[in-house]
């Protein structure tokens, strides 16, 4: 009792509790609805239909053993590119890292589809008919294993998610002091061993970071194995819970969504012990500068392949999405080119009359609602993400609420949009005592959109918190600095970087999501990502696709401002 | 106050903070009026008190139908809100259990998840508006009014086959020519194509005359088969049909120019009208027995403790279209090549086959609401 | 000024106790220094004194002001307690220059601005870092770091200051200058200090009083010069003095100290002993009790240092002419031991 009570009065405890009772209504909450809604009497009988009945194989198994292998082989590869490049433009002094640099971010701000057209540009085979892809077309015999299924599913969410890999890393690597590796260097020990032995190491929390992020997204994500997927039968879980709710098997979708959850939650429990019990303390009170390692006669390898994967990600997506959205015939050359589906007036020979995306008088609207939904998730996601870290590593001793927190934050990722926005509206969308309806308001998208991007937000935080040694902390604790102070002086400042890259990944990810704001979205608060769903659905690709390049300029445009700011700010560090 | 309670204060007041937004709308006054029984001019004098409606569509379109109903009756705003069909029908029922309804109107899609759903549940109600009483054939008028047909039907590329359908019965789909030359959306993805293949097994009877017909023999089911409707679906699998994730990509399949042996697959009808934009010669491939697939309704109804009832019921009534041949601008925006309007005194446009020329199956909302699971089920064991 | 009292000091970890009930006192304006090996205790027990750490039982008075109750669970937090700490790894903040470093404290302790600016200053100076104020951290050596960190502790002028392990980063010639500075900070500041280290020099060159800690218990406590006169047990005299005491291990039977069959000292019982001599009393020669193998010999303050091995027991002694390593001799040992230790390492009666 007498350590309750001192507990009690820690300002740490309080505001564990704190962040305990925001996690809980914005994730356990919903997150319960969801169980509940499935252990109803009339629908209980889905667990069994899932896990043991002659549909299980085809329905959870298969799809289960599918989703792992592609969580995992996104996770890894992304991982392993995002350290690789994050290495290369961080720490080596290889031309045009800072190009590389920039460009690196991208592929994370294009939706995965735009990958995933490109890689059919080139690599689709006759089996659907229709337009077969460069290969093809120049006779060459593409087999399936490469056109459709597992290796293209998997290489394109690479290619997507490699970039959030990097952002997380490369914002870890800046911080590692110079000692740490001239110590290696003086051992004689080779740089590709200094780089895998020890540079990359000391960031093991931020590659795991890293890791987590991509595999959850990996299995989440539908539209790639959807559109790469089905025609060669290859299931995933994601495919199977958005099929499972959109035939009105809704009841199945969720308990699929549950079983995700539990696995990602292995996942994180198995990643975290990898990292447990070490000190990844790099920014300490000895600091000392970074250092450039010479590449010598690698530098110019290692530039071309650094170039060839951003210009394969980057710049190739990019500019097919750009051009499919001129050209006069969807994804053919035949009729030419136009401007019409950006500019061009009502035309009722041009897609039904549709008017071009710049003369939609909603379309302005919809970027100020898009571009302030975005910042407002981003700092409120950021702001719960870094307290709810600060507790997790602060409090290390209570494994209870630290994993309660860990697991909160990291699982909205696997819970499903249309689940979320339909929990959100049962808690939101009556009045609360003598709180008002938030239903239909700007704010109810907010605080849906941020219990959705926690994940970011925390785990970012999380590795740049545990960069930051403890006894900076310490230090300002016996100069007498109360916890805010604490925080607002010293260790928020020193892992602003991570947590500003979190940020970034929020803003990016809330300006292209649908399935969560779809349920929640009223006409009084426009959004592109409708906009674009509502042209793809009537057949208008290429106002969709111009749309979304407008989304993804977006967010170009708020990442490069973002790191402009952050840069600014760190006179006292290299890169 | 010391910092640090400053700071918790500031956290503790966060979700406050953000509750302070919009307020609840006022409450609508009880009132006894008999809306069903109104005249029209009765209806449009107290919706223009009423000044609006909102309206929740599937469909975009619902935009061009905003812009007229507006110009048509100047004190009333539409309030116009377009989702698609599984997320829209999530909403309605997680509205109506939360107590707050928004929409007055709801346009779906889906039939047989909106029957079990939401009728079911209460959350939409059914009203259909006097003038269009005669003209509109039972079958439409419940459960909900309908205001056009949507079709799901074996099409082909008439670029390739100008001599009319390759194909005269669909068992013929499931022999050796035709491996890996079907293509379909996943019905276990898709609730329209789950609705074709439920079709067929409703119709089993059918689809064993027409397995008759081309093989000669009587069919015999396979073990755990239920009727010759799903058995085709499974030959099908087996036969390599090809499953992909929208129906674009099944129209750009069949229907681009320039292939030499396209597939044939399974879309909508009224896809035709882009065939000029996007490079495609689809065609219907009509007079393929049993039938070249379903036809299914869109329909209209009143959200349960809808706020603005004169103002609904008034949009709806426009919606089923004018005294017009065409239906007039309330129905322009679906008049449409390959859909087909509901009442009798509507012309179909004549660029496309006739509704009795089609021979497509109506499906019944109840009757495939009732078989839908079992039959996905089946689906997911024969992958 | 301000005494420190420990009162059954106690921590556990978990399952395991770190720190076994230490009750001492530290007189006002004493330099203690807590002495001992790794994972002895001394870090948890400043840890504990400046509030980083709970106690588990027992108290922590400053003065008559009880700062922290482990059996009551009451404690001021460690930004009340009004000290000062320099870290073994410096903790300066890297965002900050060295003079933000300086200052920012002082800011929190609400310190005027123009008290601020000339406090800094003042210690600047006092420690000869006025060149590098507007340096960050990142750009200075590491010695000058440490400067910063102790102008950083000393600026708010606590009553108490902690130090811990401040020299162990330092290169040798470095450690010797510092240390002369922190001795002369700690008479400048008049307030009483308390040090942790693992090395012996330190605490005998800078301490008033020293605490020699072992397995979480506090061997010996006193000035320097009594812990080496009268070492209360065996292990605090092997670890005091450079060199240390030669400890002779052997068997005490028949009233006599045995020490592979040569009795050395007298000694009643029947039971292991250690025999303690100072290292300047034992000589080298041929008619010494016990083998001896030289292995170092050092020079030290015009005399040598030799080193070797007496068969198990490593022994210094100190010499005046130099001995070649890897010489056999043998250890002239005086009649009677300056102490004698039992097998429980405790002071015995011969």
């Amino acid at each position: 009792m007498r350590r309750v009570t001192t507990g009690l009065r820690r300002p740490t405890t309080w505001l564990a509790a704190a962040v305990l009772a925001v996690l809980v209504v914005l994730v356990a909450l919903p997150l319960q609805g969801l169980v509940a809604a499935t252990v109803q009497p009339d629908s209980i009988g889905s667990w069994t239909d899932v896990l043991a009945s002659p549909l299980s194989a085809n329905l959870f198994f298969t799809p289960l053993g599918n989703s792992l292998v592609v969580g995992l082989g996104t996770g890894l590869l992304a991982s392993l590119l995002g350290s690789f490049l994050a290495w290369v433009v961080v720490m080596s002094d290889v031309p045009g890292r800072r190009v590389i640099g920039v460009l690196a971010t991208i592929p994370f701000a294009l939706p995965s589809f735009a990958i995933a057209l490109a890689w059919e540009s080139v690599f689709r085979n006759e089996r659907l008919g229709g337009n077969p892809g460069l290969l093809a077309s120049l006779g060459i015999a593409v087999p399936d294993v490469l056109s459709w299924g597992v290796v293209p599913i998997t290489l394109t969410l690479v290619a997507h998610y490699y970039s959030l890999s990097f952002v997380v890393v490369a914002a870890a690597l800046s911080n590692v002091g110079g000692d740490l590796l001239a110590a290696a260097e003086l051992t004689g020990a080779s740089r590709v061993r200094i780089a895998a032995r020890i540079a990359l190491p000391v960031v093991a929390p931020a590659i795991l970071s890293g890791f987590l992020l991509a595999f959850a997204e990996g299995v989440s994500n539908f539209a790639v194995p959807a559109l790469l997927g089905l025609p060669v039968r290859f299931q995933t879980l994601s495919t199977r819970l958005y099929g499972s709710i959109s035939t009105g098997d809704t009841e199945r979708g969720y308990v699929l969504s549950i079983l995700l959850v539990v696995i990602a939650a292995l996942v994180l429990w198995v990643g975290n012990r990898f990292t447990a019990g070490r000190s990844f303390a790099t920014i300490t009170g000895k600091s000392s500068r970074p250092r450039r390692v010479t590449t010598g006669a690698w530098k110019w390898v290692l530039f071309a392949l650094s170039a060839a994967l951003v210009t394969a990600t980057t710049i190739v997506p990019g500019v097919v999405l750009a051009v499919s959205t001129v050209l006069r015939r969807t994804n053919s050359f035949d009729a030419g080119l136009t401007l019409h589906y950006w500019a061009g007036e009502s035309d009722p020979s041009i897609a039904q009359g549709m008017r071009g995306v710049l003369r939609d008088p909603v379309a302005l609207d919809a970027v100020v609602s898009t571009v302030a939904l975005g910042v407002a998730v981003a700092l409120g996601a950021t702001l719960v993400g870094l307290l709810a870290a600060y507790v997790v590593t602060r409090l290390k001793r209570a494994k209870v609420v630290g994993g309660s927190i860990s697991l909160l934050s990291y699982v909205p990722f696997l819970i499903p949009g249309i689940a979320f926005g339909a929990a959100f509206i049962a808690q939101f969308g009556a009045p609360i005592g003598p709180l008002p309806s938030l239903y239909g308001t700007f704010a109810i998208l907010v605080i849906a959109g941020i219990a959705a991007s926690l994940p970011f937000a925390f785990q970012t935080s999380k590795s740049a918190l545990g960069q930051v040694s403890g006894d900076l902390e310490e230090a300002a604790l016996i100069s007498g600095a109360g916890t805010a102070q604490r925080l607002r002086r010293i260790v928020f400042p020193l892992a602003s970087r991570g947590i500003v890259s979190g940020g970034i990944l929020v803003f990016v990810t809330m300006v292209r999501d649908l399935s969560l704001v779809v349920l929640l979205v009223t006409p009084a608060t426009p959004l592109l990502s409708v906009m674009t769903y509502r042209y793809a659905s009537e057949g208008f690709t290429q106002h969709a696709n111009a749309i979304t390049l407008v989304i993804a300029t977006v967010s170009v445009a708020a990442t490069l401002l973002a790191r402009r700011l952050q840069g600014a700010r760190q006179p006292w560090s290299n890169a | 106050m010391p910092s640090t309670a400053r700071t918790w204060a500031a956290v503790a007041a966060f979700p406050l903070v953000l509750g302070l937004a919009a307020c609840a709308p006022a409450a609508e006054a009880e009132d006894t009026v008999d809306y069903d029984a109104l005249s029209h001019d009765e209806l449009v004098e107290l919706a223009t008190e009423e000044g609006e409606v909102s309206v929740y569509a599937f469909t975009s379109r619902i935009a061009t139908v905003e812009e007229a109903f507006e110009a048509e009756y100047p004190g009333i705003d539409v309030v116009s809100t377009d989702i698609s069909s599984t997320e829209l029908i999530t909403r309605l029922a997680s509205e109506h259990a939360a107590g707050s309804a928004t929409a007055d109107v709801a346009y779906v899609s889906d039939a047989p998840v909106v029957v079990t759903e939401l009728l079911a549940e209460g959350v939409l109600e059914s009203y259909l508006p006097p003038r269009v009483a005669e003209s509109l054939p039972e079958e439409y008028q419940a459960p909900l009014v309908s205001n056009r047909l949507s079709t799901k039907v074996l099409m082909y590329n008439e670029e390739a086959y100008p001599d009319g359908s390759p194909v005269a019965n669909l068992w013929e789909l499931t022999e050796a020519a035709w491996a890996g030359k079907v293509v379909l959306v996943d019905p276990n993805v898709r609730g329209d194509y789950l609705d074709l293949v439920t079709e067929m097994s409703l119709r089993g009877d059918e689809m064993a005359a027409a397995y008759e017909e081309h093989f000669g023999t009587e069919i015999e089911l396979a073990d755990g088969v239920d009727d010759a409707g799903l058995q085709f679906v499974s030959d099908l699998y087996a036969n390599d049909a090809v499953l992909v994730d929208d129906t674009d990509t099944v129209n750009a399949a069949i229907g681009a120019l320039g292939q030499t042996a396209p597939p044939v697959g399974f879309t909508s009808y009224s896809d035709r009208r882009d065939n000029e934009d996007e490079g495609w010669a689809l065609q219907v491939a009509s007079g393929v027995a049993p039938s070249p697939g379903i036809v299914f309704p869109a329909m209209l109804g009143l959200t349960a403790g809808v706020e603005n009832p004169a103002a609904a019921r008034l949009l709806i009534d426009f919606m089923m279209g004018d005294d017009t041949e065409t239906g007039g601008p309330g129905f322009e925006p679906f008049y449409v090549a390959g859909d087909y309007p509901t009442r009798t005194d509507v012309v179909a446009p004549d660029d496309a086959l006739p509704l009795e020329e089609l021979a497509g199956w109506v499906i019944d909302a109840e009757a495939s609401a009732e078989r839908r699971d079992a039959v996905a089920d089946f689906l997911l064991t024969i992958q | 000024m301000t005494a420190i009292t420990l009162d059954r000091l106690g921590k556990d970890f978990g399952g395991s106790t770190a720190l076994h009930e230490v009750s001492l006192e530290f007189p006002a304006g004493s330099f203690v220094v807590l002495l001992g090996p790794s994972g002895c205790g001394k870090t948890t027990t400043l840890r504990m004194l400046a509030g980083l750490e709970e106690p588990s039982r027992g108290t922590i008075s400053f003065g008559d002001r009880v700062v922290a109750d482990g059996d009551t669970g009451a404690s001021v937090p460690a930004e009340k307690r009004g000290l000062g700490m320099v870290f073994q790894s410096y903790a300066l903040w890297p965002h900050m220059s060295v003079r933000t470093n300086i200052d920012w404290p002082l800011r929190v302790a609400k310190w005027s601005a123009a008290d601020r600016q000339a406090r800094v200053d003042e210690v600047l100076a006092m420690l000869g870092i006025t060149a590098l104020a507007d340096r960050y951290p990142a750009e200075i050596s590491g010695g000058q770091q440490q400067r910063v960190a102790i102008a950083r502790t000393i600026a708010s002028r606590p009553q108490v200051l902690l130090f811990d392990e401040p020299l162990s980063n330092l290169d040798a010639r470095l450690r010797v200058d510092t240390r002369a500075e922190l001795a002369q900070v700690h008479r400048a500041t008049g307030g009483t200090s308390v040090y942790v280290t693992h090395d012996q020099v330190e605490a005998l060159a800078l301490a008033t009083h020293i605490a020699v800690m072992r397995d979480g218990r506090v061997e010996q406590f006193g000035p320097p010069a009594e812990l080496l006169e009268r070492p209360a047990t065996a292990f605090v005299a092997a670890f005091l003095g450079t060199p240390p005491a030669v400890l002779l291990t052997g068997e005490a039977h028949g009233g006599a100290l045995h020490r592979d069959g040569v009795a050395i000292a007298a000694a009643s019982g029947d039971r292991p002993l250690q025999a303690m001599y100072r290292p300047q009393d034992v000589g080298l020669g041929a008619e010494g009790q016990v083998p001896f193998e030289v292995v170092e010999c050092t020079p030290l303050a015009g005399r040598y240092v030799v080193s070797g091995m007496t068969g198990r027991d490593r022994v210094s002694v100190v010499t005046e002419t130099p001995v070649a390593a890897g010489t056999w001799t043998r250890l002239v040992l005086p009649e009677t031991p300056a102490a004698l230790f039992g097998a429980d390492d405790a002071r015995v009666t011969a």
